[in-house]
Parts: C-alpha cells; structure tokens; sequence
C-alpha cells in the first residue's frame, strides 16, 4: 500500500505511456494484417504444402533453441546471470559427437547393422553430454565461482571471455574448416518419413524427429527433475533465496553447481542433434544458436523452464515461417524475429510467460 | 603552442633530413612517389585474402602460388622480394583494416589482391590514396574496374563473363526454361546471380523466383521451401562453396528434389563436394580451365612438393594467385632504378607498368591488360559432380 502512494506523481506518465504503446500495437498489427491478408488471399503464393514444410522446420529448429535456451534460464534462475558461453559449450559437445561418430566410421562400425547405428548414435550423445558437463563444470569452478560475490556485470564480462576462449580453442585444436557430421546410413540427412499434402510430397527427416523427440523428452525430463525431485526444491530454494536456504542446510555450491551440470548435459546433447540434423560443424557453430537460444529464453521469460520452451519453439517458427507469412524475404528472418522480440518485451517486459523459477519452475 | 610551434620544428628538420639523404643521390620524379628500399631490405608485396575462418581455402591456395611466384622470381637487383600475407576472413570490414595497415607500410609496393569483391571494393581507394598498385587474382564483380582506378588491375574473369556464359549453357545447352535465383547477399554472390538471371531473361528464359539467405548458417530449408513453391527446373548460386554444400543437403527435404543446382566459380573445389557428400551429386559449377604447358606442368609438381597438396584441390585459384604476382614482379623489375645500395620504386610508373602488361605468358594464358585493367586470359566451363569427383558437364 505504501509504495503505491508514493508512485502516484508518476501516474500521468506512465498512462502516456501505455497509449504510446497501444497505438504502436495497434499500427504494427494493422501492418501485419494487411501483409498476412495480402500473402494468404491475395497473392497465395505458398500451397499448404509450402506451409507445412516451414512449421516443420521451424518446429524442429524451435526444440533446439528450446533446449539450449533451457541453458541460460535455468542458471539465470539462480545466478541471475547470463552464461554467455552456453552457445560455446554446445559447439564443444557437438565436436565430441562429431568425433565419436568419426571414429566408429574408421573401425567400420557406424553402419554394420542397425543395432551398431543406434549404439554409435547413443555413444555420440553420452560423449557429447559427458564433454560438455565437464566443460560447464569447469566454467563454473574457472569463471564464475570466484566472482559469485562481485557485482553483476563482472561474471557477465567473465562470460563473453570465456565464450571466446573456447572458440578460439577449438578453431586452434580442430582447425578452421567445416566438418560434416557422420551420419549412420539409417539416419541419413536426406531420408525421412513422406506424407502428401495436396498432392505434394512433404518430408520429415529421421534426424528431424530425432531432434523433436529427444527434445521434448529432455523438457520433460527437465521439468519433472526441478518440480518433483529433492535436488529440484533445493535449486528452487537456491533461487528465491541463497542465505536462507543455505541456513536450511542446503550446500548451494553444489546446487549451482548441478545447475551448471544440467545446462551443460542440454547443451551436449543440443549440439549432438544439431550435427546429427544440421550436418555441418565449425567452431562458430555456437555462436548463432547460442544468440538466438538466448533471444528465446528472454522471449519467454528469462528464468522460467516453461518459458524457455515456448520460447524457443516461437522463435523458431517465426525465423522459419515469419518471412513467408509476412511476404518478406527470408534474408530478413532475422530482423523480423528480433522485432517481435522488441514488441514482446514492450508489452510483456517479463517475457510471454513471465519470468519466476523460484515459485513455479 | 609551444608544442605545436616544437612539433612544426621536428617535421621540417625531418623533412630536411630526408632530402639531404636521398636527395643527394637521386630525386624522385614520379607522381605518386617512391617506395625507397636500403641495401639489406626487402621488396614488400602484400597478399590479401581469408587465410583463416570459412574461407580459408581459398586465401590458404592463393597465397602458395603467390608463394611459388616469388620463389620463381626470390629477387630483383640484388633486393629480396617478402610475401606479406595478411588474413581479412572474407570480410570487407576486415578487408579494409588490413588495407590501412598495408598502405601505411612505405616498403609495400603492390597487393597480389584483394581475394573476393567486397574486400577488393572497400580497398582500392585506400590503395589510390597511397598509390599502391594492385593485381586480383579473384575479385570478378564486374563494377570494380568501372571506377577507372588506375591501381586495380585483375587476372581473374568477371561475373559479367561468368554470367553471360552461365546463362547461355543453361538456356541453350541444358534445355532448362524456369530457373530460380539464390544467393549469399554479398557483393559477389548477389552480382554473379542477379546478373544471370538478366542474361537467362534475355535469352527468353523465365525467372521464377529469387531467395537471399544469411551466410554461414546451418539451416537453410526455409528459403528453398519458398523457392520450391515457385517449380523451378533449376536454382542457380551465386556465393560460396560451404554455403552452397549446404543448400543442396537441404534441397531434397524442402520438395526440390527434380531440381538442378547450379554454382558458380565460388562453389567449385573438392571442399564442396567433401562437406555435401552424396547431396553434391548432379550439382553444377563454373571452372576456368587452366592451359595445359610446361609451365603449368611445373608449378602442379613444385606445388605438391612444396605443400604435399595436389594443386586445385583447395580452390581453382593458385595459377591465378601465382600469375597476379608474376605480372607485379616483372613490372617491378621493369620500374625500379638502382642508385648505389638503394633501389627506388616509382609508384605511379609501376601501376602504369602493370596497366600495359602485354603478351605477358602466365599459367592462366597469355595476359594482356585491357585500358581498364581487365587482364584475364582464361575461358569459361561447366563443371558437374560425377561419383564424387567434379568432371566436365555434358554438352562442351
């Protein structure tokens, strides 16, 4: 009660405020109206089947950028920092699969039958996840522990340090050309399931579903770890409040350093799907899904694990079908998905779900 | 004020003291200067390109036939001739960094480049500036040499040529009438592509639709499942191979799996074909073949012993890398005055040297440069993607 009455000499500007923003809502969604009427009555370029295959890919590349974005928000839930080499720690543990793969290639076991496929698959995502805990472990204990007690900006800027030590490493440990993932035969970039859509041939890949399956599963996984598990209560009590919950006898060391855990198992297998679905592999690879995971987590809400799901899979449908629905050119993707990101954060500066891991998860 | 008056007196006692030396001797009578090299000096000539990053590739290949150029040619007058290799990464941004630094070098007498357009274009006016002359083994945008620089000369064909031609083998030999654009939105890529589909309009083919994407990313389905709504026969590529490997990766899933995918002089190398695997199959690409000689025949088997790489395998360019170099070598020689132990460099004389490069028998062919500073010798072929080897298209 007591803070409303002080903020009342700020009423008046607050309300222009809000009129400000309604009728810029009310201009862009007039302009996107017009763009959507035109594209879907008027001109009608794109069949259903064209529609389909933009939600797929979008879906797919969505629950990636979800599962990383689970990264940053789970430990911005409790650090309140962003992890700026969450993208790099991805890329590391796509090299691990990469080279796993490789090397069941060279004994010839990759594509024996199908049973050694799967092994050879299962074997690129426990080593891909292994590496990339180790690595995000490591950057806990190297980078960000000896500043838990300095002010917020400094593990920021110990982040983007850090980000560019790994990329560098890996440019100088596995050279600065592209790698293409090996994929078993059975799994092959090029195959998938087909169904008509209008007479069209629409294709889902393998490895696409693959990626969606696994996803998701690692959400739920994810989800039902920090809702129902002790160890989930406690990186809850961790980050509503970390005096008390130490009081309570919780060793919050080690819950931030699960949570660093956690992320860095996401993002292993996050960087494997990648391979496995995008095929290609550099030490820049992090970088861009890294950004955009990131874009998703504020998306939804920063710190909230249902957020970041949300908004990873709207960012990727928006990058993949935006452009289209709009009738832009898809060069300009990325404009688009941060415009809607400006506009969401104007009206829901908290993000579309909001941003509490502390209560909800 | 004092120190400004201070700072007056430094310049002028410098000046002075300039003059006594090299004054005494010989006086430089050319427009743009002299580059002045000291006994126990070497001959400075850059080379510009991406040694480092996606690109590398090509920077890597340009730079060893520069390298075996210098070493057909280690001296001049008695003054070693230095390769200094600078990295841009491809990037105009770090491609005009990279200018300023050379042309604030007073021992640099010419660039054996820029590699690709966009560099190559932030670049000639900071090397007009300082009067550096400079030989392209690989800009092909075909404005470049429309600026009437006198500085940028090329031993590289243009997109226009590549273009024209692109579009004539498409049209007439390949039989294909509906065909659609893509590219990286970079100088070149964009330029060689919507030039093309001028060519194929001219021509009375038809251009169905045209695509941009974003260099270096993974995911690109988006973009060719627009294109495919369209029902082209073919997509032609204007950009570069690692973008280009994974767009025909990505073809058959967007629903364009009856279309062709036609490169361009950027897309051909085995990396392509490394980095697309099975998808690179039936995949077109420009080439400029190099003319059998002895000459050639050389250069392949120095290049293997020097690098243990066989040539081309990293991009098409190293003849053209050397041949850039040989021509800024032999203008060299033809400009440079000895005065005792110092040899002077005149640079204006040796960007005209350079500019009247005539009958001049390099790897590519025989190079004459034309009042513009087009020097390339070479002819045009397309090249397709058989059991995981480039060889001849049909139809040539």
């Amino acid at each position: 009660m007591v803070e409303t009455t002080e903020k009342r000499p700020q009423r008046r500007y607050v309300d222009i405020g809000r009129w400000v923003r309604l009728g810029m809502g009310i201009i862009v969604a007039g302009f996107a109206l017009w763009r959507m009427w035109n594209v879907f009555f008027v001109q009608q370029e794109y069949g259903l089947d064209t529609w389909t295959r933009f939600l797929i890919s979008g879906i797919i590349l969505g629950s990636v950028y979800a599962v990383i974005a689970l990264g940053y928000t789970l430990v911005y839930g409790i650090l309140f920092m962003i992890n700026f080499a969450h993208g790099d720690v991805m890329m590391l543990g796509a090299f691990a699969g990469y080279f796993t793969l490789e090397a069941f290639k060279g004994r010839g076991f990759l594509n024996q039958n199908a049973g050694t496929a799967a092994l050879s698959v299962i074997a690129a995502f426990m080593v891909g996840m292994a590496l990339s805990m180790v690595v995000a472990l490591l950057l806990e204990r190297i980078a960000y522990r000896p500043l838990r007690k300095a002010p917020r900006l400094v593990p920021l800027i110990s982040a983007i340090g850090a980000s560019l030590v790994l990329q560098n490493a890996a440019q100088l440990m596995f050279g600065a050309e592209r790698h293409t993932y090996a994929n078993p035969d059975i799994i092959d970039r090029s195959t998938g399931i087909s169904f008509l859509v209008q007479g069209q041939e629409v294709l889902i890949t393998y490895t696409g579903m693959l990626t969606l399956g696994l996803s998701l599963l690692l959400m739920v996984g994810l989800l039902l770890l920090v809702r129902k598990t002790k160890m989930g209560k406690a990186m809850r009590a961790v980050a509503q409040d970390k005096e008390t919950a130490a009081l309570m006898g919780i060793n919050v060391d080690r819950i931030i350093a699960n949570t660093f855990a956690i992320s860095g198992i996401l993002a292993g297998a996050a960087g494997v799907m990648w391979g496995l679905h995008m095929g290609i592999l550099y030490h820049y690879v992090g970088f861009i899904p890294g950004l955009k995971a990131f874009t998703a987590a504020v998306l939804g809400g920063i710190g909230n694990v249902v957020g970041a799901m949300v908004g990873g899979l709207t960012l990727g449908i928006l990058e993949a079908a935006g452009p289209a629905i709009l009738g832009l050119p898809f060069q300009l993707k990325d404009v688009l998905a941060f415009s809607i990101l400006v506009l969401v954060l104007i009206f829901r500066p908290t993000g579309l779900v909001g941003q509490v891991l502390a209560d909800k998860a | 004020m004092r120190s400004r008056v201070f700072l007056t007196l430094v310049v002028v006692l410098a000046a002075l003291a300039l003059t006594a030396c090299g004054g005494a001797s010989f006086e430089c009578e050319d427009e743009w200067g002299c580059a002045t090299i000291q006994k126990g000096e070497t001959i400075k000539v850059g080379y510009v390109g991406p040694t480092t990053g996606d690109y590398s590739a090509f920077g890597i290949d340009i730079t060893r036939g520069a390298e075996l150029a210098v070493a057909a040619k280690p001296e001049i007058n008695g003054f070693a001739i230095e390769l200094v290799v600078e990295d841009t990464q491809g990037t105009p941004e770090q491609g005009a960094a990279v200018a300023n630094k050379l042309a604030s070098d007073p021992r640099i007498v010419a660039i054996d480049g820029h590699t690709f357009s966009g560099s190559t274009e932030v670049a000639i006016p900071i090397y007009e500036d300082a009067g550096i002359v400079m030989v392209s083994p690989s800009a092909t945008t075909p404005d470049l040499t429309k600026t009437s620089s006198l500085v940028f000369n090329r031993v590289a064909f243009t997109d226009e040529m590549q273009g024209e031609a692109a579009a004539n083998y498409i049209y007439n030999t390949l039989g294909i009438r509906r065909i659609a654009l893509m590219h990286d939105g970079g100088a070149y890529g964009q330029g060689l592509a919507v030039g093309t589909g001028e060519f194929f309009k001219a021509l009375g083919g038809e251009v169905v639709a045209e695509e941009a994407i974003t260099p270096g990313e993974a995911d690109y389905s988006s973009p060719l499942a627009a294109i495919a709504a369209a029902n082209p026969q073919l997509i032609y590529y204007g950009g570069y191979d690692a973008d280009a490997a994974v767009l025909v990766s990505q073809m058959d899933g967007a629903g364009l799996t009856d279309a062709w995918f036609f490169g361009c002089d950027g897309t051909y190398g085995t990396q392509f074909i490394n980095l697309a695997g099975a998808a690179a199959e039936g995949a077109y690409s420009t080439f400029v073949p190099i003319p059998e000689s002895g000459a050639f025949t050389k250069f392949r088997e120095d290049y293997q012993a020097a690098y243990g790489d066989e040539q081309g395998e990293l991009s098409p360019f190293s003849p053209h890398g050397h041949d850039a170099m040989a021509v800024i070598l032999a203008a060299i020689e033809k400009v440079a005055i000895q005065e005792g132990d110092t040899l002077y460099i005149p640079r204006k004389a040796l960007a005209e040297a350079v500019r009247n490069t005539s009958d001049f028998s390099g790897l590519t062919g025989t190079i004459t440069c034309s009042e513009t500073g087009e020097c390339a010798a070479a002819s045009i072929i397309f090249m397709e993607v058989e059991n995981g080897a480039w060889v001849l298209g049909p139809g040539q």
